[in-house]
């Protein structure tokens, strides 16, 4: 039988309905990602003259590389405190029916119906100096007077925490949900107690998606911005920050691409270590 | 056969008494009691939803029964948690760990167990080679094929010396030839090593052919445990009778002595007809379809039949006739010698009173 442009013949298209469906997806690539980057990455090393001057700038003042290390480190401790706060959440929801299936997962969604900015705003009012969380710390008598809590990195860690949680509850959730419970069950038979099998056999078929998760959480925390500006502290500031102020108040856009450049070129190399480690593909096979 | 698993090792009796299994508002396991021997091969047979795998899931620990207890090795078990009951069991689907290799997936159960590493490698090869799959240990269970995962699963269930296995129609997914292949290996092992078996099936002839006994469920209740042969030549009711291979059934009159037909024609009985007392009235006589033979019309003692249709099944024919009261009687006879019959024909069908069984009319025996 002769396949139509959209029938499919097996499970394949025609290659034209293929590329005709795929269209927008590549121009929006192409035009609002690889364009700007592209041309980004030439004005660093094309601005003011042809050199690799500004990347120069980068590595001669320890400052940038302070500020890279610190993104770096935050961005780490963001992956891992939402790790260790999602993998109950998506436990609990891939375990849950009904109702309360329901409500868990639209606790998880709820964040995303308020914008971030809101979401960062409600920290700052939680964490200022007489804010609900140093009423209860004094109240409690923990301390006698209002820490400073919000410009910390601490605020921040929690804050991108908080806004980043969804990117890893939902694919750990979607690997937990596609283990068949016969698993389970044979490790149970084989004398495997409920944790040693959450050990031996869940975790281990839930790796891809917690891998994913943290892939999403880390790489996007790399590159935050609204919630360390609004509540870090100047003095320690994250490379997003850097970038912006560099263009926006330096105006010196050469040099904050530059700066972009080492990020692409970090995020880079983190993934394709990532993916070495961990051996995605082959995770991903195996658990299918 | 291998030192790891010794030959000495003996099964566990199982007592299942006034088990029941209550989902939501439906009873999935009514009132099942069922003493299995140490050693002995029973085969759980029904159709879909008659409880199998709750009964099996129970004895496993994965279901808590509403009603009833559990006793395997005299030991009472009906609170105890699966991974404490050192019980093998060989799954339908979705056996094998995927994210371990074949040898990990055997020796599993043995590293719980808290064996050393080099010892468990040992008599997870060990048990590979029972299941004729030595030097696979380092495959992943993808590289396998069905039948192949399926063995691996079986050794990793028998890796242990488990006294009691479970298998819940482990079978099923395999085409005939492996399955067939894999039949005998179960028995193999069975007799080899001597655990007791609890094998869930809705094939019968899986069920005829390898266990020692077989109860047949329905609807949550069991209605026979018996013997196989037993089983197919003294089935102990109507649902049993109908249930394994094929059975006439005809609706007769009872009058203590005679089976009565519609059309007046008659066969005495003798008592071992009726398994249970039959009181007169209405009744079904049971005849297998393979005890029945052709005579010549009108033959002094035959019944009266029109062919409706012959079925040519190579050493074996079935003929479908009715007789004069419409009902349908079918008889299997050898191809060979046969004079040829076509649909239409009267022919007589002789009944060998002793081939018969009664049962009352009644649905709810
Ligand atoms: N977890 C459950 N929740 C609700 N009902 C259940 C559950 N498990 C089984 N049942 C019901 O209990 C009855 C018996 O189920 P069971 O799985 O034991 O049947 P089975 O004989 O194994 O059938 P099959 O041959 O299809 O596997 C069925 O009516 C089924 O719908
Ligand atoms: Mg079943």
């Amino acid at each position: 039988m002769k396949p139509g442009f959209f029938e499919a013949d097996g499970r394949r298209m025609s290659r034209g309905a293929i590329l005709l469906l795929m269209a927008p997806f590549f121009a929006l690539i192409f035009f609002a990602f690889i364009y700007p980057l592209g041309s980004l990455l030439s004005l660093s090393v094309l601005e003011p003259s042809p050199t690799l001057g500004n990347y120069e700038r980068v590595l001669e003042n320890p400052l940038y590389a302070t500020v890279l290390f610190r993104t770096l480190r935050i961005a780490l401790l963001v992956s891992l405190l939402s790790l260790a706060l999602s993998l109950p959440v998506a436990i609990l929801m891939a375990n849950s029916r009904g109702p309360k299936a329901v409500f868990l997962t639209a606790c998880v969604l709820l964040p995303f119906w308020s914008s971030v900015l809101v979401r960062t705003a409600a920290w700052a009012i939680l964490l200022q100096r007489n804010g609900l969380v140093n009423d209860f710390l004094q109240g409690i008598g923990i301390t006698s007077e209002p820490l400073r809590l919000l410009y910390t990195q601490g605020a921040v860690v929690i804050a991108m925490t908080h806004v980043l949680m969804p990117f890893m509850v939902l694919p750990i959730y979607g690997a937990l949900r596609n283990i068949p419970s016969d698993y389970n069950r044979a490790s149970a038979i084989c004398g495997a107690g409920p944790l040693r099998t959450f050990w031996e056999v869940t975790l281990p078929l839930a790796m891809p998606g917690i891998i994913g998760g943290f892939i999403l959480v880390f790489l996007t925390a790399l590159g935050y911005f609204i919630t360390p500006s609004l509540l870090g502290s100047p003095q320690e500031m994250m490379i997003a920050t850097l970038i912006s102020q560099q263009m926006r108040e330096n105006l010196d856009w050469p040099f904050a691409a530059a700066l972009v450049g080492v990020l692409t070129l970090l995020v880079t190399i983190i993934t394709i270590a990532f993916s070495k480690v961990f051996r995605f593909e082959r995770m991903l096979g195996a658990s299918a | 056969m291998s030192q790891a698993v010794s030959s000495n090792v003996k099964g566990a009796s199982i007592e299942i008494k006034h088990l029941g299994k209550t989902f939501g508002n439906v009873k999935a396991v009514n009132d099942v009691s069922l003493t299995i021997n140490a050693g002995e091969f029973v085969a759980l047979l029904g159709p879909s939803g008659s409880g199998k795998s709750t009964v099996l899931m129970s004895i496993a620990g994965f279901e808590r029964p509403s009603e009833g207890q559990i006793l395997i090795g005299g030991q009472d078990c009906t609170r105890l948690p699966p991974n404490k009951r050192n019980i093998g069991m060989v799954f339908q689907h979705y056996t094998l760990f995927p994210h371990l290799s074949v040898g990990d997936n055997v020796a599993f159960p043995l590293k719980m167990r808290g064996v050393a590493k080099a010892e468990r490698r040992r008599q997870a090869e060990a048990a590979l080679e029972v299941v004729r799959l030595g030097g696979y240990g380092d495959r992943t269970p993808n590289q396998l094929s069905g039948g192949q995962q399926q063995r691996v699963a079986l050794a990793r269930a028998i890796v242990y010396n488990p006294q009691v296995l479970l298998m819940d129609e482990p079978l099923s997914a395999l085409d005939k030839n492996l399955r067939e292949e894999m039949q005998i290996e179960i028995k193999r092992l069975h007799a080899e090593l001597g655990f007791t078996v609890v094998f869930v099936t809705h094939d019968q002839g899986e069920a005829l052919t390898m266990a020692d006994r077989i109860a047949i469920l329905k609807a949550g209740r069991l209605q026979q445990v018996s013997q196989a042969r037993e089983l197919y030549e003294r089935p102990s009711n109507l649902f049993a009778a109908s249930f394994i291979g094929e059975m006439n059934m005809l609706p007769v009159r009872w009058d203590g002595v005679n089976a009565v037909f519609s059309d007046q024609d008659q066969i005495r009985l003798p008592d071992t007809a009726s398994i249970q007392p039959v009181r007169p009235g209405s009744a079904i006589l049971a005849i297998r379809p393979e005890r029945l033979s052709i005579a010549a019309p009108g033959t002094e003692g035959s019944w009266k039949a029109t062919v409706r249709d012959v079925v040519y099944a190579g050493a074996g024919s079935l003929l479908i006739t009715h007789l004069a009261d419409g009902s349908e009687v079918r008889l299997r006879v050898a191809s060979a010698g046969q004079a040829p019959i076509r649909p239409g024909q009267e022919i007589g069908i002789k009944v060998p009173p002793e081939a018969a069984l009664l049962y009352p009319a009644d649905a709810s025996q």
